[in-house]
């Protein structure tokens, strides 16, 4: 019945997904990764794994390659050594379908970046028309479920300039939803929002989390670390330096460099 | 000077005809190459941003190839060196059929096609890298995130200096005389050459440049306006619907 090969696809949902969940199955795997822009050696020996059903938050000064890692898993970066490997594919094998995999990969930006030429709705349903070849009906009634767990449904023919920055990126999330991706890529989701606004975000993130989503996110907010998060990944320079459950992590930074991290982040 | 205004040969003899005519062949030129231009300009333009160098340098050698030629000199080029480079029966056909409409209009276009390309990269360019991202983020090819959301975006954010780039196309119609194409300028010279009437003549070619070129700026305004993106700054009004 349960047939394990290196392939996360392999475990038939039919079966039972708290099953699969508890094996441990990577989706994303970072293989001793190095990555330079020009002569900065941005990313060290990157060795990774994350689960189904993960929710992992990177964390970590500026400047010290956690945009560049969480980029590299879609591809939006290429490596030049070391290998990644996404849902069961090698992201160097030249007859990679790269659309194919980032169809399979949501990504939320720090600024939105929603279509500014076209409506909220729109916005969600282009992905799965365009590539996933969805009818409109069928990709608009998908969208207006997706604005309802977002908590915008109000918003369908709005444009993104008439939304605040908690709504678009609520928005940018659903529309990243809308491919049914396998995992949920965040890069400082709530960077550019206003305080009141953060806590909207945060809990559309956390109920995603809650429903089994494998998520990676580069974020400074511990209190969802704290809350959510699986494990906690600390980058400095270009290194993973710790990682560890968030309970750990927070009470006993285990180096200096996390815990000068923490001493800053925490209480400032 | 006791000069005594005579605005009768305008429309006395063959001289309305031939205005009508002039305008009528200088509007037929600047459409067709504005859309060759504009599809070049818009190809090229687009081409000159994407993450593929040998395409980008396939784009930036045409732009810079034709935009440091002067216009007159290629409209030549097209109508008199190029012709016996074709076949014999190409060569006949075409000289039954307006040679000169023709290169001029391919000269005008291509030629306004390497302008148009720089306003469209200019475009393209004031547009964040991580939109184009966001876009192939869901699986979209390079073609599509460029068709359905870069150029859209771009296109409307050019559409004033794309007006000043139709209206000098629009103008530089006019070289097309010096191959022998009967546009308004020929015929506004032909009509001076038969009546005399130099100021005339000019005048009403002017006014009906102006008249031309000021409803190509406010069909163009409608169309910014019509298409103005939501929430971006925008002309007084533009952005009420
Ligand atoms: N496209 C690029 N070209 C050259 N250098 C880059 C590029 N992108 C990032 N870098 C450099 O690589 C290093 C890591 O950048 P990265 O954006 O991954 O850091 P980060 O941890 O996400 O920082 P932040 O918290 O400020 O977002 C930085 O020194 C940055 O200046
Ligand atoms: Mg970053």
């Amino acid at each position: 019945m349960l047939q394990f090969v290196n392939d996360h696809i392999v475990c038939r949902p039919v079966i039972c997904k708290s099953l699969c969940d508890r094996i441990f199955i990577p989706v994303v795997e970072f293989q001793h990764v190095n990555k330079w822009f020009g002569t900065l050696h941005v990313l060290k020996e990157i060795d990774l794994q994350i689960e189904s059903g993960e929710v992992v938050v990177i964390c970590g000064p500026s400047g010290s390659g956690k945009s560049t890692l969480i980029r590299c898993i879609n591809r939006l970066e290429a490596v030049q050594s070391g290998e990644i490997i996404v849902a069961g594919k090698q992201l160097s094998d030249p007859s990679l379908d790269l659309r194919a995999l980032r169809a399979e990969i949501g990504f939320v930006f720090q600024q939105f970046n929603l279509y500014p030429h076209l409506s909220v709705m729109e916005n969600i349903t282009l992905g799965p028309i365009k590539v996933r070849r969805v009818s409109r009906e069928e990709g608009e009634k998908t969208a207006m479920q997706l604005l309802e767990r977002v908590g915008i449904p109000d918003k369908a023919g709005a444009f993104p300039a008439s939304l605040s920055g908690g709504q678009q990126q609520r928005v940018a999330i659903a529309r990243a939803l809308a491919m049914q991706p396998k995992i949920m890529l965040f890069d400082e989701p709530t960077s550019a929002l206003d305080p009141e606004m953060i806590n909207e975000v945060l809990e559309v993130m956390t109920d995603l989390a809650r429903d089994g989503m494998t998520m990676v996110v580069v974020t400074h907010e511990m209190g969802f670390a704290r809350r959510v998060a699986h494990r906690v990944v600390f980058m400095d320079e270009g290194q993973i330096i710790e990682e560890g459950k968030p309970e750990s992590f927070f009470a006993e930074p285990k180096s200096p460099r996390a815990k000068q991290f923490l001493s800053k982040i925490l209480f400032h | 000077m006791n000069y005594h205004f005579d605005w009768s040969v305008l429309w006395t003899g063959q001289s309305g005809q031939w205005l009508l005519q002039g305008v009528v062949t200088t509007l037929e030129i600047s459409v067709l190459a504005w859309l060759l231009a504009l599809g070049l300009g818009t190809l090229s333009g687009a081409l000159r941003t994407v993450p593929f160098a040998p395409l980008r340098a396939l784009a930036t050698c045409y732009v810079e190839f034709f935009r440091n030629v002067p216009l007159l000199v290629w409209m030549f080029f097209w109508y008199f060196a190029l012709p016996p480079f074709l076949p014999q029966s190409l060569q006949d056909w075409l000289f039954n059929h307006g040679a000169e409409f023709w290169a001029g209009t391919v000269a005008l276009g291509v030629y306004h096609g390497a302008r148009f390309s720089e306003v469209i990269r200019a475009g393209i360019q004031a547009i964040p890298k991580t939109q184009f991202e966001a876009a192939i983020s869901t699986g979209l090819s390079t073609g599509q995130a460029y068709r359905l959301i870069i150029l859209p975006i771009a296109l409307r954010l050019i559409i004033p200096p794309a007006t000043n780039e139709s209206l000098n196309l629009l103008k530089n119609s006019s070289v097309a005389l010096t191959i022998g194409v009967a546009e308004l300028t020929f015929q506004t010279r032909q009509i001076e050459t038969y009546t005399a009437r130099a100021f005339e003549a000019l005048t009403a070619g002017t006014l009906i440049y102006l008249a031309l070129c000021l409803t190509i700026a406010f069909v163009m305004a409608r169309v910014e306006r019509r298409f103005a993106i939501p929430g971006m700054i925008a002309r007084v009004g533009a952005a009420e619907h």
